[in-house]
């Protein structure tokens, strides 16, 4: 009798602890009451329920560029240049509206390269422009010329420099390296037999992709490698007659990938697809069509992503789908679509798309289709969307497989 | 003093059960009504007190010339007579480079509960004089700018309301 008591105890002790922690534990259906959405959010932009709009309002807008910390977004609107927060706030304006520029770069100085030209004359089409520095807080609207004659140009490693593509006669052309400031860094004396029309570096930033345009009638096109160590350069392949290369070239972990631009057949009826993805390995000199995108796929614009692995295409799965905005896994050779368009018209330009530096967005330019009929909404101008082209984040982080 | 023990644990072990009795029937009696909260539906929203209307075939036949004349509809939609409201229209272009918006205002003195009324306003739509910089931005956008036209109606009292036509003039 003595010896079971402790045990009792003990029994006694452990059933209690058991109900009061019974007692103190909370029920499983008790959970957060999510809130209601409040009136008028929900955005449908007509590109899929992930895309959020960058920018809102009217005005012709295009070659989007994020912040080294891709907190803010540049862009061109109606030929000038402006930035805003990606999240929420003020538009900033970095140039005067009589600006017309082409591309937009931010430097890891928190500035802008902007290849372009300050004022008239109107440029023509086939002229070269200039490079402009721009910083920010300096107010005046104030952009400072460090480069002419430039053809394209690419940030640097790191946005620490700038790689421009400089005329050098009427059909010649060289590549040099500037810095930050605007001080020349280095000026590569190799000549390039053409015009550079596309510029873009290895995911080394070593060595360069160039889409060059050669002299002569008719011109035929050609994609150059360079090595910006050795200041050398060679071909890399030769476009039939009638072929070009649209944009810059992009040097992926796969090979270097391009667009090629096909005449149109006349007569019509010709379903052949108009824009054709290639890739070529840098030193095989065998170009092939990327694999993974489909024989049918009509490619528009790309981007390489920041890590070399993936590359953002606008296109069409074939030429009689909607143009959407797809990633594709170089080498896993798979593609997915990471918008769904309904009856938008996504911009093409070569520079109208634009990775985010973590490679978690993609900024894409669209607007509705365009109708011969007034339209009547009940807000102000700037807030309206689909009316106008406007910037488009696409999340691509866990998309991609 | 093993029986003093005895009784210091016995006297424990009847509080904890108590308190733990008394725990459990409090949860056994809320538990169940918490589960079925759902949240507040929102206040039912009233429309504005001010109503602008744009007549879209109007819109469609207007030209990029002066003296457009387009009229604007305000009905008053709420239950007060108002006065002193006030009509801006503002005509722009789709193209944000060009510096060449117009501004017109007129004042309806009283409008009262439930009437409407139409506004005449004689817009100019023609392009403003080119100039060389006016060239260069339209180099840059490769498409004939449209007109837009957006119509605020304010009141003193903080009544508003906003209409935006986009126009392929």
């Amino acid at each position: 009798m003595r010896s079971r008591l402790p045990g009792a105890v003990c029994a006694a002790l452990l059933a209690a602890t058991l109900l009061l922690a019974g007692g103190c534990l909370r029920p499983a259906e008790e959970t957060s009451i999510p809130p209601l959405p409040a009136a008028g959010e929900g955005v449908n932009p007509g590109l899929g329920p992930e895309a959020q709009p960058l920018s809102s309002g009217p005005g012709y807008k295009g070659s989007p560029s994020w912040s080294p910390r891709g907190d803010r977004v540049a862009f061109t609107v109606d030929g000038y240049v402006v930035d805003r927060p990606v999240r929420a706030g003020y538009t900033r304006r970095w140039t005067t509206k009589d600006f017309v520029a082409e591309d937009v770069e931010w430097t890891s100085a928190g500035g802008l390269a902007i290849l372009g030209s300050a004022s008239d004359p109107v440029p023509a089409a086939e002229a070269s422009s200039s490079v402009y520095r721009a910083r920010p807080g300096e107010g005046s609207l104030g952009v400072r010329e460090i480069s002419t004659d430039v053809l394209a140009m690419s940030p640097g490693q790191g946005g620490e420099s700038l790689i421009v593509a400089l005329q050098t006669g009427q059909y010649g052309s060289e590549l040099a390296s500037l810095r930050n400031s605007g001080a020349v860094d280095r000026i590569y004396t190799s000549p390039i037999g053409g015009r550079v029309t596309g510029l873009s570096l290895s995911p080394d930033g070593r060595k360069a992709a160039l889409a060059v345009r050669t002299a002569g009638y008719p011109a035929s096109f050609e994609l150059h490698t360079f090595d910006l160590r050795a200041g050398t350069h060679r071909r890399v392949a030769r476009l039939e007659e009638g072929l070009e290369i649209i944009g810059a070239p992009q040097w992926t972990r796969e090979g270097i990938c391009y667009v090629v631009g096909k005449e149109e057949a006349s007569g019509g009826g010709d379903t052949e697809p108009l824009y054709d993805l290639f890739t070529v390995a840098p030193d095989s000199g065998a170009p092939k069509p990327t694999p993974g995108v489909g024989e049918d796929f009509v490619a528009s614009s790309i981007r390489v992503s920041p890590g070399g692995e993936h590359l953002a295409v606008v296109g069409r799965l074939n030429p009689q789908a909607p143009i959407n905005l797809y990633v594709l896994d170089l080498a896993a050779q798979d593609i997915e679509d990471l918008t769904v368009n309904e009856d938008m018209e996504i911009k093409t330009g070569p520079d109208d798309l634009a990775w985010s530096p973590g490679g978690e967005s993609i900024a894409i330019v669209a607007r509705g289709a365009l109708s011969e009929e007034p339209r009547v909404h009940a807000a102000p101008k700037g807030s309206l969307l689909e009316d106008f082209y406007n910037l488009y984040e696409v999340p691509v982080k866990g998309r991609t497989r | 003093m093993r029986e003093a023990a005895l009784w210091v644990s016995g006297a424990f072990l009847a509080f904890l059960a108590t308190a733990g009795a008394f725990l459990l029937l409090a949860n056994l009696g809320t538990g169940p009504s918490e589960t079925n909260l759902t949240p507040d539906p929102p206040p039912e929203e009233s429309g504005p007190a001010l109503e602008l209307t744009l007549n879209r075939d109007r819109l469609a036949s207007l030209r990029a010339l002066p003296g457009q004349e387009l009229a604007v509809g305000v009905r008053n939609a709420g239950g007060e007579d108002l006065s002193d409201i006030h009509l801006t229209l503002e005509v722009s272009s789709e193209n944000t480079a060009l510096s060449e918006a117009r501004y017109y205002r007129k004042t309806i003195e009283e409008l009262p509960a439930g009437r409407r009324v139409d506004v005449p306003f004689y817009l100019d739509l023609s392009a403003a004089v080119s100039t060389a910089s006016s060239s260069a931005t339209a180099s840059a956008v490769p498409e004939p700018p449209r007109k837009i036209i957006e119509v605020r109606a304010t009141t003193p009292g903080g009544v508003s309301t906003i209409k935006t036509a986009i126009v392929p003039v």
